[in-house]
């Protein structure tokens, strides 16, 4: 496996055999660690010295199910944290089938200039002036780079909030159709390519130099088990390729823990109109595709394809987040109105949730009303254009609320909450606080505890265990290259060996299940060493003061969780 | 008794009489628990399905009462 260093400044790429000390990582592993130690912590994020990595799982290229899933890291101009950024869609399998291991992106291009990045079959990789794509959305300029190179690539790109280097700033990535609607959306890590210089990745799909796998047989046996547990499961296997993750509308608003109206409501009113179930009628009715395939070999097809009344493409891979973010937060019950909004932020590329919940703060604060799909349209276009007021909704929450003087703001160290209220969930609120990251509902998910009824939502009891537990196993995940969505199935007794066989299978490791803990420890501490060089303490993890003061109804609750208990999320 | 239960994810589709508005009308003797309410549904534990009243989810030995509004959806670890 190699090491791909892209040095923006003087316009070379080197290509390096992966160093020893990085053997065995990979994802968000080798993302957070080469990151904690190359890039000196206190550097500006948008200057010379921030690196950005992208980085495919330790199986992505294998032939393992589920496994296209891309950690894209840097420092975050959003948070000033080391961040990952999780991508699915094609190009995590694809660098796997390359050989690799990571893309490190190093210093500036000269100001005002921009490029792309070629990698071909061979794993040949050049910088191409791009001048001529400067301003572009992103599925423009898709089109035109996969015309130009070729269908059978994938494309790592930013639009025009990127090269605004505005603090929501998405990388966005092309799905197997070749549409760049899935999303390294949070962190602003668009604004570090933006910054760089670099305005896309085309990437080839037909490399045949993946890392070889040591014992094959072992491999196959052990992904079968998994694939085979994600199809007999439930959720996996039936519910989010029906509905999607937008199956956890109704869920979440039956358990009050909906955050709505910029996070002073836990029940959304008109819910059940943009819930899992409307979404698939509506797509059903109108000829679109209720399950689709967004990411390399994917078996559970979570994604969609929403369509207008006639039957003309709106979006792809509209999810549960970005229906809360663009729904719920701004009180917008219109599944057409939440789509178009969807397709924007993807087109300016822009993280669906930071932005939506910049919106739902600017309306809020009575910039405009809630409920306003033609405002939030607006909104988006603002950005686009990069106005004042675009600037100011681009770069997030934190500068919206600052700039109305308004409190209300759901966000941990900048970033946006996501859709589980801390109030009403509590552990999800241990989540935000304290991942390394700013607020991150895929840092340690707890929403599956609660649903089973293993832990009660609504006290403190319980909550920080959890959310350690969940932080570490979610840092062991995305080192993998798997999914979040079918790593869930690791919490079967019989599935939960399969992984550390895969791994040992592939590399001749001998990992246990202790063994594929500890990385994901590992990864954490590099990661908190990072933020402590930075600058951060632990007061910096808390949730805004407004969580522990405004009860949120139905429930009532306040977060509950006190700061020592906080403090103790990474006792280890 | 009667209970009013609501339906999601693909647990709907199982009953022809389903009616999405407003859900299905069951009727159960009383003093039934949640367990008798899922095995007349015909819902096992294969099925994933998660109860839930009045903004919690219950287990299934909750007593439950006349008139009461129960959803039912399908379990789910992340999004
Ligand atoms: S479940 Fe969804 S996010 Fe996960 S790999 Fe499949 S399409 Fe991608």
């Amino acid at each position: 496996m190699k090491f791909l260093r892209v040095d923006m400044n003087g316009q070379s790429v080197r290509v390096e055999e992966v160093p020893q000390e990085y053997a065995g990582l990979g994802g968000r592993g080798l993302t957070s660690i080469l990151i904690n130690h190359e890039v000196p912590a206190t550097c500006d994020p948008l200057g010379p010295e921030n690196k950005l990595i992208f980085a495919p799982g330790i199986l992505s290229g294998t032939p393992l199910v589920n496994t296209s899933r891309l950690s894209v890291g840097a420092k975050s101009p959003l948070t000033g944290t080391i961040k990952e950024s999780n991508a699915g869609g094609t190009v995590a399998a694809a660098l796997g089938k390359l050989g690799i291991a990571a893309i490190i992106v190093e210093d500036q291009a000269p100001k005002g200039k921009l490029f792309n990045l070629i990698i071909d079959k061979n794993g040949d990789a050049s910088l191409e002036p791009a001048d001529a794509y400067q301003g572009m959305r992103t599925y423009a300029l898709v089109e035109k780079l996969l015309g130009r190179y070729g269908e059978k690539n994938g494309v790592l790109c930013i639009g025009p909030a990127g090269e605004y280097q505005l603090g929501s700033a998405s990388i966005q990535t092309s799905d197997v159709d070749g549409r760049p609607c899935r999303a390294a959306g949070r962190g602003g890590l668009g604004a570090v390519m933006g910054a760089k210089g670099l305005k896309g990745i085309v990437i080839s799909q037909q490399g045949k130099s993946p890392d070889a796998i040591v014992d094959p047989d072992a491999f196959k046996n052990a992904a079968k088990v998994f694939a085979k547990a994600v199809k007999d499961n439930p959720f996996t296997g039936k519910m989010l390729g029906s509905l999607g993750t937008a199956g956890l509308v109704a869920a979440v608003n039956s358990l009050g823990a909906f955050p709505s109206y910029n996070a002073t409501k836990g029940v959304f009113d008109g819910w059940e109109k943009i819930s899992g179930e409307a979404l698939a009628e509506t797509i059903q009715q109108r000829g679109g595709k209720t399950t689709h395939l967004g990411c390399s070999q994917c078996i559970i097809h979570c994604s969609n394809e929403y369509v207008d009344k006639d039957g003309k493409y709106m979006t792809a891979s509209l999810e549960y987040e970005t229906i809360w973010a663009m729904g719920g937060m701004t009180g917008i019950d219109d599944l057409d109105m939440i789509a178009r909004l969807d397709f924007l932020a993807d087109d300016i590329g822009l993280d669906t949730m930071n932005t939506g919940v910049a919106i739902a703060v600017a309306m809020d604060a009575g910039y405009k009303k809630y409920d306003d799909g033609q405002a939030a349209i607006e909104m988006m276009e603002e950005i686009a254009k990069g106005s004042e007021i675009g600037k100011l909704l681009g770069n997030g929450p934190e500068a919206v609320g600052k700039h109305f003087n308004h409190h209300r703001i759901p966000v941990v160290k900048g970033q946006s909450n996501s859709a589980y209220d801390p109030r009403a969930m509590q552990g999800n609120g241990v989540n935000y606080a304290t991942c390394p990251m700013g607020a991150d509902h895929t840092a340690g998910n707890l929403v599956g505890a609660y649903l089973s009824k293993a832990l009660n939502p609504l006290d403190a009891e319980g909550q920080v265990e959890a959310s350690r537990n969940s932080q570490i196993a979610m840092a062991s995940l995305d080192c993998t290259g798997l999914c979040l969505l079918a790593g869930g199935v690791l919490a079967v007794p019989e599935v939960r060996d399969a992984l550390p066989q895969m791994l040992n299978a592939k590399s001749g490791s001998q990992l246990g299940p202790d063994d594929y803990q500890a990385m994901g420890i590992r990864v954490l501490k590099a990661e908190r060493e990072f933020n402590r060089k930075a600058g951060f303490t632990n007061k910096d993890d808390r949730l805004a003061r407004f969580f522990y003061e405004e009860p949120l109804p139905p429930h009532n609750k306040v977060f509950v969780v006190s700061d020592e208990e906080l403090d103790s999320t990474f006792d280890f | 008794m009667k209970v009013r239960v609501k339906l999601f994810g693909t647990l709907p589709q199982r009953y022809s009489e389903y009616d999405p508005e407003y859900g299905l009308e069951v009727e159960i003797p009383d003093g039934a628990k949640v367990k008798d309410l899922l095995a007349h549904l015909e819902l096992s534990s294969s099925d994933g399905g998660v109860v839930a009243i009045d903004n919690l989810v219950v287990n299934t030995e909750e007593k439950l009462k006349e008139g009461a509004s129960v959803r039912i959806f399908q379990h789910a670890f992340g999004g």
